[in-house]
Formats: structure tokens, C-alpha cells, sequence
């Protein structure tokens, strides 16, 4: 390999690190409750650098700009424990009155048919899947996992179309897989339901916390297929 | 920006979150031999009977009805459905306001609340705390974790049997007696017949195929109600109803359903029907008794024999006691059953052989003890007990009743007490001078009126103050009457625990939420066929608990660990070695009789089999010998006049069975001017009570417009502009429900059914889906216990009265709001 391409190659290896923090970073917001510990990761200064580094980009500026606010007034173990209710509220009961966090409730692989909002009549095995959880879309997603070699952590007892887990794979996508089978991912698997899944989040959250991380987490997922 | 700019921004910040662990890690050497291996198919049984499941990748796959199954029910299709509901308790929660503030925690919005995830260890500590505080401040009469219902099938991690075991070790609580059920017909019977009946094996169908000439259902619709068991079911009863069907084809048998609806079992059988208003079915037996007796059709030697009280009874059949005759032109006028067919059907009760078969409904209304003591006393008058294809049964409908046993001894269970010798760490039994059982249906009265005295079964009862309240696999904000009354008591609750699989009601109003795996996620073992005993069948674990649930087993062996007593609790002894006691104390009491293979090789087969089993004729050895075989009662002959109700001086359950008017009855009756409709809230067809309504795939098979149908008499409904496929808003001063209008002409004039167990979904005044905590709400998807009255049957059971229950009906107009009743807690007003 020439020097030019060295240096192509280890910039594009930064550019994925950099790509591969911030979806971890969404995937961690969705996948458990805002504790002590983040709080205090998210307001050090490194952390607060982070949060400005990414409020850089203009798309990603109102949601970050919320997120900070938000953080700067999780001060007490009260106000962890509302932040804690509207996520329990929104990603844990059930997905009907809430908001399902499974990809496989708004989409399923057949995705002539992705626009189909949830909650209509579940007649045939299409349809049936999304009132379902650990569908299709689960099955997709540990196939994909068992392939790289990964499964979810049993701490994490969640079905693998989790929004926590198809973000943390991308982050692994990020390190390990070219640019075009993360695009593809990203436009099937993500975009499919994203924006109507912010939507949901929008609707049904007590707060202003989660919408923002919603909204972040679209802006970011746009920038990454218009980049 | 340029994007590469901006990333090297970011990583520029060397920004990683340290201690916050990914969703990911490495693939483990053991999944990556594991989840392939296992597509075998494995068996199972539930409520709904046995069935196999193929998995894929560790998921259930397919469902298909298990071998020996002849007639499967189409619940199975529902089993998926309740897995892998969106709306399974996922995580051990507690409502946030209880969390921050304990027992005075702000109540009155409950249903209707914020929720926060916990661990289990936090979650099982503010249990136990909880109880402490109840134990400490209130003794034993604060706590009633005695509520306890159908739960899931298996002889291991019976809901109930671990819930009481374990909070029994910690100290004593409130319990019921008696049940929703057959509340009335289990309470009075042992006065009559000496024993519940309702639950007793009863005569064999192939006697009765062979032996009847009329069958008389009275109330009673077994085709529908066969599909489900307390054990798994084996669906046998399906062959002899089909038998029964070819002889009613062929004329050999008569089968005559009295009932105010035309039944599945009618449709199926195409039998004769006989109308009858509801709530009248006394007038109707006392009628039929009088024509009997004034044509002296009566079997005078039977009642001599074996009754005891005939000559109390017949001076108020007469009128002499009363100065009412109970002559059939009398009845008609109450039931609209004409005279003469009143007399025919009188005539053909002592013409041959004659069995009664009685449903449960007509006991579950006021005074509900009448009609199975006068049913009783009409077999003895037609003198038929103890004969093959005669006499009287109050459970052919149930759980195979009927079908003959193998003899086989079953299984064992978790036991439900503590073990003797065992002291719970609380151990007062000082109750404060209230009683430390109540009547089943009355505890949410005793919530409203700590300290009212009620009359109950010829004892005193005294309502405890209940402070916390207990539910493992058992949903009340199903099957109790009256949701207003229930709010305004959960409202006076200071703790309540809920130990489930989905989000119920109950669970809703709640402030401990805890997630129980299903049966399908566990290992345990059940008798195939609750009176059958037809074999052992292996429940097979599918798939590992999901999400963060755990079995019955773990939860509370966890529970005692806290109370420092796991090993008194699990006698040391983990799910496989309580398994394999199990079978082995059950393959002990077999041998000799019953070959059963090492344990072992169950497990691997899945499933042994006892044989079939010989007929039996119910009352038999009785009638045979009334002095050697004397029945449960205490004279030990059959009761038509009891002495002991007669000292009890109750003005609702006289010295022998009495017509009584109900406090509301339509077709001319009480309240009947205001709202005209009798709501028959009946066993569904497509559920066991409220188990499976949340599966939404099966339910869409049933449901209409998303909402509980509600089955409408086509006059009734065209006076009120309705047709099928509207939305229906059914109401009554007590409250009010919307459901989705199925017309059909099985259904009389002044008659709706709407089933129970359709889950209870309430919206507030704006259809919106908070604001289901208000006094009166609207429920959204038809659960017909918002419309039921809150009274007992009587001074002598005290059991639920749901059928004593008018409402009106109206198109509605108004905007649709969402179906909230299969969802998790809702946030009041965000």
C-alpha cells in the first residue's frame, strides 16, 4: 500500500471510530434508563466537547441543544427517576398506547408493504407480525449477528430488532463492513421505520428528553445516507 | 462542514462511554452450537388442551393440537399470541409515586400512573418491606392475598400455590372462600346433595347415551364451554356430544335446552328449545313440580327413600303457605314459557329416563341458590338419582366432566402452606376481631366497609380492613362486578402486587408489577384431563423466559431469599429435582395399577398414558343403599327442606327453595321500565374468562371494529337504528362500555350477551386514552363487568350476582377512541 492510501485508508478508519461513538452513543440512550454515571459522562468536559462536536452539524444542532439542557437539570435522584418513568412509559410496556422499540412492529421483511401503519387488521402472516414481538425481524437481525460473530449481551434481554440493537450493530458495521453494506443496512433495516418510530416518540413522550434523542438519532441516520 | 471535519471533531473529543456496556458482546462457543440443535418438536398442555411446538432459532414456530387430541379447540391458534405479546410485563416495575413515597403514596389516580423499571432484588425488597409495614401497623386482617384465580396449568409453578407459600412464610393474611364461578351452586348443594356436585365427576356420558331418553340442559351450552379444562384438557366429551347428536338425528334421544339464548350447544345438536325470560327458571321448576305433583306423577317412593322435608315443601307448592299456587298459567305469566308446554314438559321429565344437565349461569344472579336446590328437588320428585341416564348433574359442561377416569392417580403440587413445623417471621394470628376468611365476591365490599358485619353460610362474617392486596395469575378487574366500586376501593389500598405474564387491568392498578414467564417457558408436569386422567403429560420448556420474566418458581424462591428462608421454601430442592418428585410420588401411588416408565424416559416421551376408563353412574352406591353409601347432608339423605337454612332465619334462602323477585329483571320485571335489556355476561367462546383476550391476531377473529362484540336481538336492534357491524354503547346507571354489534336471531328480544373476560380498557370523557381512572368512565373495549352489580347472591352464599344485570343500548355517534385495555400503564395527563 503507497503512502496516499495509507493515509486514505486510516482517515476513513477515523471517520468510522467517529461514526462508530455516535451510534453507540444513540444505542446506550435507547437501550437502558439515564443514570448517575451517564449523567456524569455526558457532562464532563469530554463529554460536553462530544455533545458540541456533534451540535457542529446544523440537523443535529436542536436536538443536541435539548439534550444538554435536559442533562444540565438531572440534578437529583427525583429528576432521574421521572426521566426514568417517561422511558418506561415509552419503551417498555407495551408499544400500542407507547412506543414499540422493535423494528419489527413497523416494518417486516416484506417491504413492498413497509408504509402498512401498525395497528391495522392483522389478517394475514404479513400483517400478523407486527402485532407480534420476536417476529421476523428479530430472526433477520440474530441471523445477522450470529454472521459478524456477536449476540446481544444477556443483560439485555431484549428481542435483536431492538432500536438499542440495530444501532450498536451499526456501530459495529461501522468497524468491520464497507461503506455500502452499512448504507444498505442503514436504508433497509433503519430508514424503513425511523422516522415513524420518532413520530411515535414525539406523540407519547411526557418530556422533552426522548423526542430529542429520537429526533438526534433520525437527523443523524439522514446525514449518514445524504453524506 | 465538511463531514470529514466534523467527524474528526468528534473524534477528536476521544469521547467513548466508558462504563456504559453495549447490547453486544462476542458471539459464546455454547449459542453458537446451541439454538440449531433444538427444532425437534416438544410437548406441552395448557387450559386449551396439549399441544406441540416446533421453534425456530430459539422462537416458537408452529402449533400444532397434540396426538391423542380428537377435537382440538381454535384457541390454540391464540397460544403465539400470548408469548410474544407486545404487551408482556417485560420488567419488574413499580408505579413511580409508590417508589418515592410507600405506603402514602397518592392513590387516587391509580390505573393511571407512571411506571419505573426496577431489578428484581428492588423490586422483591419493597415487597417484603410492604409487607413488613402491613404486619407491623395492621397484623394479619391488613393483608388479603387470598384473591386467587384460574392461573396457568402445571403441578410446579402453580401461581397461586407459590404466592401463598412464600408470603405465607413471611406472615398470615386474609383469604377467600368459594369462587366467581359457581359461588351460589357450591355453597348450597352440600345442604342438598352433600357435596359441591359442581366439581364431582359425574355420571358417565356412554350411560348416559345409552341409558337417557330426555336430556335436559338447562342453561347449559357444554359445547362451548368444553373447550377449556383446569387441567389440560382432552376434548373427549367432543366425541359423546357428537354421539349425541347422531341420536337426537336419528330420534333415540330427546335433548330439550331451556335457555333464554339458542346456544352453540343448540345450534350443534339441533335439539329442541325452550324459551325462557331470564332470571325465572325457579317459577319454571316449581311449575313443572306442581304438575307433577297435583297429577301425582311424582315418584312417592324415591322421596320417602331417599329425601328428607317433602311435606315442608309442598304447602308453599301448593300456596297454602304462601297463598300462591305455582300452577303453570302462574309461570307463564313470569317466565313466558306457555302452560302447556309447561305440562309437556312435565309429562316427558317422568315419561323414561330423564337426566338433568345444569349449566353454572343461573347460579351466578341473586338468590342463584334457588335454582340448583329446586333443580334438586325435581330430580328427586322425578326419582331418578342414582341411574344410568337419570338423576341430576350440575357439571357436565365442565372440564370433562362425564367422561370416564382412568383411576389413575395424579400428581401432586408445589404445596400451597408452609410446612408443618414452619413459623412465618410474622407470627400473629391476632385478626383484630375480624374474620380471616371472607365469601370471595365480597372483598371489595369489605374494602369499602372494614368492620360491617355480614350474614354469610349460616356464620358471621366480619370484614377485615385491607390495607395491601395480593394477585399472582389472576386478574379480578375481570371477573369481580361493578369497576366504579372497584376504583373507589383501590383508591383506599395501600399496596397492591401483581404477578402476571401480560399488562391486565389489575396489573394497572397496581403499584408492584412483577413478570411472570409462561407456561411455555418453564418445565412442569400435568394431569392429561382433569376427571379423565387419561395420562401425564410433560410441559416442556420452549423457549427461556422472556425478557426479564421468570417462572413462578424463581420469583418466589428469590422472595424467600430475601426473607432469609429459601431452603424452608424450596425444601432445597431446584425445578428438576421438584419435578422428579413429583412424577415419582405420582408413579408410586400407581404401581401396581399403572405402569409408568423411570422419569427419564417420560421426559424424553413426553407424555405416558393410563388407559381408558370403565362408566360410572353418579348417586349410584346412594341408591343402592342410602344407609351404607348416606349422602354429605346432614340427615344424609337428599334435603328438599333444610333445617339448618331454616334456623339461619335468612329472608333470601328460605327452609326449601322459594321464587323469589330479583332487585332488577327485565321482560316486565324490576327496573325493567328504565332499562329494559337483561345483559348476559356468559363463559366466552374464544377465551378461558379473560386468559388469551389480549392475543390480538385471534381476537381480530372475533372482534368487531377492535371492540368485545355484543349479541343483539334484530327487533331490538333496528328500533335503535343499530346493524351489525356498528359500534353499540351499553349502559346503566352503574356504567357504561362501547362493543361491536353482531344482530342474530339467537338472541330474544330484551337479551344481549356481551362475554366476560373482555379485558377492561376504560377512556376518559374526551375518548382520550388517560383519564380510564375517573369514576364512570367509558370502556373502551366491552368488558360487561362495567355494567354488573356489586351484590351477593344471598344471605347464605354471598356469591356474585352478574347476571342480575340491566342495561339499555345506542348507537354511538361519537369519535372511536383507541382500545386501551391491552396496553401498559397510561400517564395521566402528560
Amino acid at each position: 500500500m503507497n503512502k496516499i492510501a495509507k493515509e486514505v485508508s486510516s482517515e476513513l478508519m477515523s471517520e468510522n471510530q467517529a461514526r462508530a461513538v455516535v451510534y453507540n452513543f444513540l444505542s446506550s440512550l435507547f437501550a437502558k434508563e439515564v443514570n448517575q454515571d451517564l449523567v456524569s459522562q455526558l457532562t464532563s468536559a469530554q463529554g460536553q466537547s462530544f455533545l458540541s462536536a456533534l451540535a457542529l452539524e446544523p440537523t443535529l444542532a436542536p436536538s443536541i441543544k435539548v439534550i444538554s439542557a435536559e442533562l444540565a437539570q438531572l440534578n437529583s435522584k427525583e429528576s432521574l427517576l421521572e426521566l426514568a418513568a417517561d422511558f418506561c412509559g415509552l419503551f417498555l410496556v407495551d408499544g400500542q398506547t407507547s412506543v414499540s422499540p422493535y423494528a419489527g412492529q413497523y416494518i417486516t421483511n416484506d417491504l413492498s408493504n413497509s408504509d402498512l401503519s401498525y395497528g391495522e387488521a392483522a389478517k394475514d402472516k404479513r400483517k400478523a407480525d407486527k402485532v407480534q414481538v420476536f417476529g421476523e425481524l428479530h430472526q433477520s437481525m440474530t441471523e445477522f449477528l450470529t454472521t459478524s460473530n456477536m449476540q446481544i449481551h444477556s443483560d439485555f434481554p431484549e428481542p435483536a430488532d431492538h432500536i438499542a440493537v440495530m444501532l450498536a450493530y451499526l456501530g459495529h458495521l461501522c468497524l468491520s463492513a464497507s461503506i455500502d453494506d452499512q448504507i444498505s443496512f442503514i436504508e433497509t433495516y433503519l430508514m424503513t421505520w425511523l422516522s415513524h418510530f420518532t413520530q411515535q416518540v414525539t406523540k407519547h413522550d411526557a418530556g422533552h428528553f426522548y423526542t430529542a434523542v429520537a429526533e438526534l438519532t433520525l437527523a443523524w441516520s439522514k446525514l449518514e445516507l445524504n453524506s | 462542514m465538511k463531514r470529514r471535519n466534523f467527524l474528526k471533531g468528534i473524534l477528536a473529543t476521544s469521547f467513548t462511554l466508558v462504563s456504559t456496556a453495549s447490547v453486544l458482546t462476542p458471539l459464546s462457543a455454547l449459542a453458537k452450537v446451541g439454538a440449531k440443535n433444538r427444532d425437534d418438536w416438544l410437548t406441552t398442555g395448557s387450559h386449551f388442551g396439549a399441544f406441540k411446538i416446533k421453534r425456530k432459532n430459539g422462537v416458537i414456530d408452529q402449533v400444532k393440537p397434540f396426538d391423542l387430541d380428537k377435537y382440538p379447540t381454535d384457541m390454540i391458534n391464540g397460544i403465539k399470541g400470548l408469548v410474544y405479546n407486545p404487551s408482556r410485563i417485560r420488567y419488574p416495575m413499580v408505579r413511580l409515586d409508590f417508589l418515592l413515597k410507600g405506603h402514602k403514596s397518592d392513590t387516587s389516580q391509580r390505573g393511571d400512573f407512571r411506571f419505573v423499571r426496577v431489578t428484581w432484588d428492588q423490586a422483591l425488597t419493597l415487597f417484603k418491606q410492604s409487607l413488613d409495614e402491613v404486619q407491623t401497623n395492621y397484623g394479619p386482617s391488613g393483608l388479603h392475598a387470598g384473591q386467587t384465580g384460574w392461573r396457568a396449568t402445571g403441578q410446579l409453578h402453580s401461581s397461586t400455590s407459590h404466592m401463598q407459600r412464600a408470603v405465607g412464610m413471611h406472615g398470615n393474611f386474609v383469604k377467600k372462600i368459594g369462587d366467581y364461578s359457581t359461588g351460589a351452586g357450591q355453597t348450597i348443594l352440600p345442604y342438598v346433595l352433600g357435596s359441591t356436585e359442581v366439581y364431582a365427576q359425574g355420571t358417565s356420558w356412554p350411560l348416559i347415551l345409552e341409558n337417557a331418553k330426555t336430556i335436559v340442559l338447562w342453561a347449559n351450552d357444554p359445547y362451548k364451554n368444553l373447550q377449556v379444562g383446569w387441567n389440560a384438557e382432552t376434548h373427549e366429551s367432543f366425541e359423546y356430544l357428537a354421539q349425541l347428536k347422531e341420536k337426537v338425528k336419528q330420534g333415540k334421544i330427546r335433548v330439550i335446552s331451556i335457555d333464554p339464548v339458542a346456544s352453540k350447544t343448540q345450534d350443534y345438536l339441533g335439539c329442541e328449545k325452550i324459551y325462557v325470560n331470564p332470571q325465572t327458571d325457579v317459577a319454571l321448576m316449581l311449575a313443572i313440580a306442581y304438575e307433577l305433583y297435583t297429577n301425582n306423577l311424582h315418584d312417592k317412593d324415591f322421596i320417602d327413600g331417599y329425601s328428607l322435608g317433602f311435606d315442608r315443601f309442598v304447602p308453599y307448592l301448593t300456596g297454602e303457605e304462601d297463598g300462591i299456587a305455582k300452577t303453570v298459567e302462574w309461570a307463564e305469566k313470569i317466565t313466558a314459557v306457555p302452560a302447556d308446554v309447561i305440562k309437556e314438559l312435565a309429562k316427558t321429565m317422568v315419561a323414561g329416563r330423564t337426566q338433568l344437565l345444569m349449566g353454572w349461569c343461573i347460579q351466578r344472579q341473586q338468590h342463584g341458590e334457588q335454582p340448583y336446590w329446586m333443580a334438586a328437588v325435581l330430580a328427586t320428585m322425578i326419582g331418578q338419582i342414582g341411574l344410568p341416564g337419570g338423576g341430576i348433574s350440575y357439571g357436565h359442561h365442565y372440564s370433562s366432566i362425564g367422561v370416564p377416569s382412568s383411576g389413575a392417580a395424579a400428581p401432586g403440587a408445589f404445596p400451597r402452606n408452609v410446612d408443618e413445623g414452619q413459623k412465618p417471621i410474622f407470627d400473629n394470628n391476632d385478626f383484630k376481631g375480624a374474620s380471616s376468611t371472607i365469601p370471595v365476591a365480597r372483598w371489595i365490599d369489605a374494602i369499602l366497609a372494614p368492620g360491617k358485619v355480614i350474614d354469610a353460610n349460616g356464620a358471621k362474617v366480619t370484614y377485615p380492613d385491607i390495607k395491601m392486596m395480593i394477585f399472582s395469575g389472576n386478574n379480578p378487574w375481570n371477573h369481580h362486578q361493578d369497576r366504579n366500586r372497584m376504583k373507589k376501593a383501590f383508591h383506599k389500598l395501600e399496596c397492591v402486587v401483581s404477578i402476571d405474564i401480560n399488562w391486565t387491568a389489575t396489573c394497572r392498578f397496581s403499584d408492584i408489577v412483577l413478570p411472570a414467564c409462561t407456561t411455555l417457558e418453564r418445565n412442569d408436569i400435568d394431569i392429561y384431563g382433569s376427571y379423565a386422567n387419561r395420562g401425564l403429560l410433560a410441559m416442556q420448556k420452549m423457549v427461556e423466559p422472556l425478557f426479564d420474566s421468570l417462572s413462578d418458581y424463581e420469583i418466589f424462591t428469590r422472595f424467600a431469599r430475601i426473607l432469609g428462608k429459601e431452603k424452608e421454601y424450596t425444601r432445597d430442592m431446584n425445578e428438576f429435582d421438584w419435578l422428579t418428585k413429583l412424577y415419582n410420588d405420582c408413579k408410586k401411588a400407581n404401581e401396581g395399577k399403572f405402569a409408568m416408565p423411570e422419569f427419564e424416559q417420560f421426559w424424553q416421551d413426553g407424555y405416558v398414558h393410563f388407559g381408558e376408563g370403565k362408566p360410572w353412574t353418579r348417586h349410584a352406591a346412594f341408591r343402592e343403599d342410602p344407609e351404607i353409601n348416606p349422602l354429605g347432608t346432614p340427615s344424609g339423605m337428599i334435603e328438599i327442606h333444610s333445617r339448618k337454612i331454616e334456623r339461619y332465619q335468612y329472608d333470601d334462602c328460605k327452609g326449601h327453595p322459594t321464587w323469589m323477585e330479583k332487585s332488577e329483571r327485565s321482560h316486565g320485571g324490576p327496573g325493567s321500565e328504565k332499562h329494559p335489556i337483561w345483559m348476559q355476561s356468559c363463559h366466552p367462546d374464544k377465551r378461558l374468562h379473560s386468559q388469551m383476550c389480549e392475543s390480538k391476531e385471534y381476537r381480530q377473529s372475533y372482534s368487531v371494529q377492535d371492540r368485545e362484540p355484543v349479541y343483539l336481538n334484530p327487533e331490538d336492534a333496528r328500533h335503535r337504528g343499530i346493524k351489525n357491524g356498528d359500534v353499540v354503547r351499553v349502559f346503566n346507571d352503574r356504567g357504561q362500555l362501547l362493543a361491536g354489534a353482531v344482530v342474530s336471531k339467537n338472541y330474544p328480544k330484551g337479551v344481549i350477551r356481551i362475554q366476560e373476560g373482555a379485558w377492561y380498557g376504560p377512556v376518559g370523557d374526551d375518548g382520550g386514552v388517560t383519564g380510564g381512572a375517573e369514576i364512570g368512565a367509558l370502556c373502551s373495549y366491552g368488558d360487561p363487568n362495567t355494567l354488573t352489580q356489586d351484590i351477593g347472591s344471598s344471605k347464605l352464599a354471598q356469591a356474585c350476582s352478574a347476571y342480575t344485570c340491566l342495561v339499555d343500548y345506542e348507537k354511538f355517534t361519537g369519535k372511536l377512541p383507541q382500545v386501551t385495555s391491552f396496553s401498559g400503564p397510561l400517564e395521566i395527563g402528560a
